[in-house]
């Protein structure tokens, strides 16, 4: 008898992001998940959800690309791990309509020419850290609490959407990254913008929404004392932290807040090495901040 | 009345345009409120009253950021970022005159990169949009951070399985030429 490689085996679907603008999110959670000895196989050949423009104007490409994506993914063992809180809410999206509604599936079938496979449980990262996992376990692997962060967790949009799906936690006043960080030494903060949207994709087309939106946000989250932020979506975190200078440029004020994602934060506080982290794609500089605090 | 339009939102969407009774809470909580000219519960009332070529002439369903706050909040259970879906979709197939073209050359440009790449490939999507846009010099002083940086990838590769992504895409269309698709 052989001791079975890992504690947890997951299925991984990373999304399009993690694969540019926010590898350091897909870096950070393979060396989060290696330390806590957590498997991640990536499902081959998976391909993009589609994410908000194809449902925006062709709902039946938006689900067939995210069936074709839970027909990619059947052929690997394990629920499905998700990083992105898009993509996490299209294949829950998807998994429901077409559970629910049998003239959508059976378009679908036709268009991926297969049945629609049931029976994976999607998995956003934080419900695996948070239940499967489990804070207790969590909060022993820490080698380096994250004492001195104030965070404030930003949940966004779709990481507790859509209504119907309502499984990583209460859709209005969700806990769940308060409670993943908290376990890791850090403080959390009370603030209003805690699932306001960042603007999203409006990025490309229209960025004087996000100047807006994500202004308030920086500001509810700097005024309510965090000294970061941290997200769980690769455009949320585009928004805050990439445009970040050019929101104070705009709104004449100064925020300086470092936007991590968890899993940098999670990688840093269980001991995983500094260069590992993604620290320097960040745009605002986060190393005054964690030197400052003693965890660098 | 005529209730055919509603009726075809309300089977493309799977949701009633009928049962709103306008309390207004939608728009209460919209955080794109204040860039539409109908907000939210109107665009719901001017279903209910006929009045659909003003909201799809409008610009108010291309800045609805499908944030679903209103689907979650609505206490007559009314999905209404599905039937925003719905109403972008009914105006995208009838090329109709929106205010709102940037907006939907974004996502022209996002779903043509699925096709041909499988993968979303970020630095055409912004390039691109870019070009076609007129706007050439949009975020360019974004650009050498995010190269320094390694968040902007210049060359992508297409998925393996390519012709199966593009078969997917041909299926659709079979089925629309067909009639009777969603």
């Amino acid at each position: 008898m052989t001791e079975p490689k890992h504690v947890l085996d997951y299925s991984y679907y990373p999304g399009c992001s993690l694969h540019a603008s926010a590898k350091e999110y897909d870096e950070s959670t393979q060396r989060l998940f290696r330390t806590l000895n957590i498997g991640l196989q990536e499902v081959p050949d998976w391909l993009c959800c589609g994410a908000t423009p194809a449902h925006n104007v062709d709902e039946l490409l938006s689900l067939s690309l995210c069936a074709k994506n839970l027909e990619l993914a059947s052929g690997v063992e394990g629920d499905l791990a998700v990083a992105c809180a898009a993509c996490f809410s299209r294949l829950k999206t998807t998994q429901h309509k077409l559970e629910t509604d049998t003239e959508k599936r059976r378009q679908v079938e036709f268009a991926i020419d297969g049945p629609f496979p049931k029976g994976k449980r999607v998995k956003h990262l934080l419900e695996i850290l948070a239940r499967d996992y489990g804070l207790e376990r969590l909060g022993a692997a820490v080698k380096k609490p994250l004492s001195g962060l104030k965070v404030a967790c930003y949940y966004g949009c779709l990481l507790t959407r859509p209504p119907e799906v309502p499984e990583l936690d209460c859709i209005e006043a969700p806990t769940i990254m308060e409670k993943v960080i908290e376990a890791a030494g850090a403080e959390t903060v009370s603030w209003s913008h805690r699932l306001e949207c960042c603007g999203a994709n409006f990025t490309l087309s229209r960025p004087g929404v996000v100047l807006k939106l994500s202004a308030d946000i920086l500001a509810s989250a700097r005024d309510a004392g965090a000294n970061c932020i941290m997200v769980a979506c690769p455009l949320c975190h585009g928004n805050l932290d990439i445009r970040q200078q050019e929101i104070e440029e705009a709104s004449g004020e100064h925020f300086g807040l470092p936007v991590f994602y968890m899993t940098q934060l999670l990688a840093l506080a269980v001991g995983v090495r500094e260069s590992k982290l993604g620290l320097d794609s960040m745009i605002v500089d986060p190393k005054p901040l964690l030197k400052d605090k003693g965890l660098l | 009345m005529n209730l055919d339009f509603v009726r075809k939102v309300e089977k493309l969407s799977g949701t009633s345009v009928r049962r709103c009774f306008q309390c207004g809470k939608c728009s209460a909580g919209c955080p794109m409120r204040s860039f539409m000219e109908h907000p939210p519960n109107r665009v719901v009332r001017l279903l209910q009253l006929g009045q659909y070529e003003r909201v799809l002439a409008g610009r108010s369903i291309w800045y609805c950021a499908s944030c679903e706050t209103c689907s979650t909040r609505c206490p007559n259970k009314v999905d209404l970022a599905a039937i925003m879906d719905a109403l972008r979709k009914c105006s995208w197939d009838a090329q109709g005159p929106s205010k709102e073209s940037f907006v939907q050359l974004a996502n022209r440009i996002f779903i043509e990169n699925i096709r041909t790449y499988g993968r979303q490939y970020e630095m055409r999507l912004a390039a691109v949009f870019n070009v076609k846009s007129g706007q050439f010099l949009k975020d360019i002083m974004l650009g050498p951070s995010l190269l320094a940086k390694g968040k902007l990838k210049m060359f992508h590769q297409k998925n393996r399985n390519i012709h199966e992504i593009e078969k997917i895409f041909g299926r659709i269309e079979e089925l629309r030429r067909k009639g009777g698709a969603l």
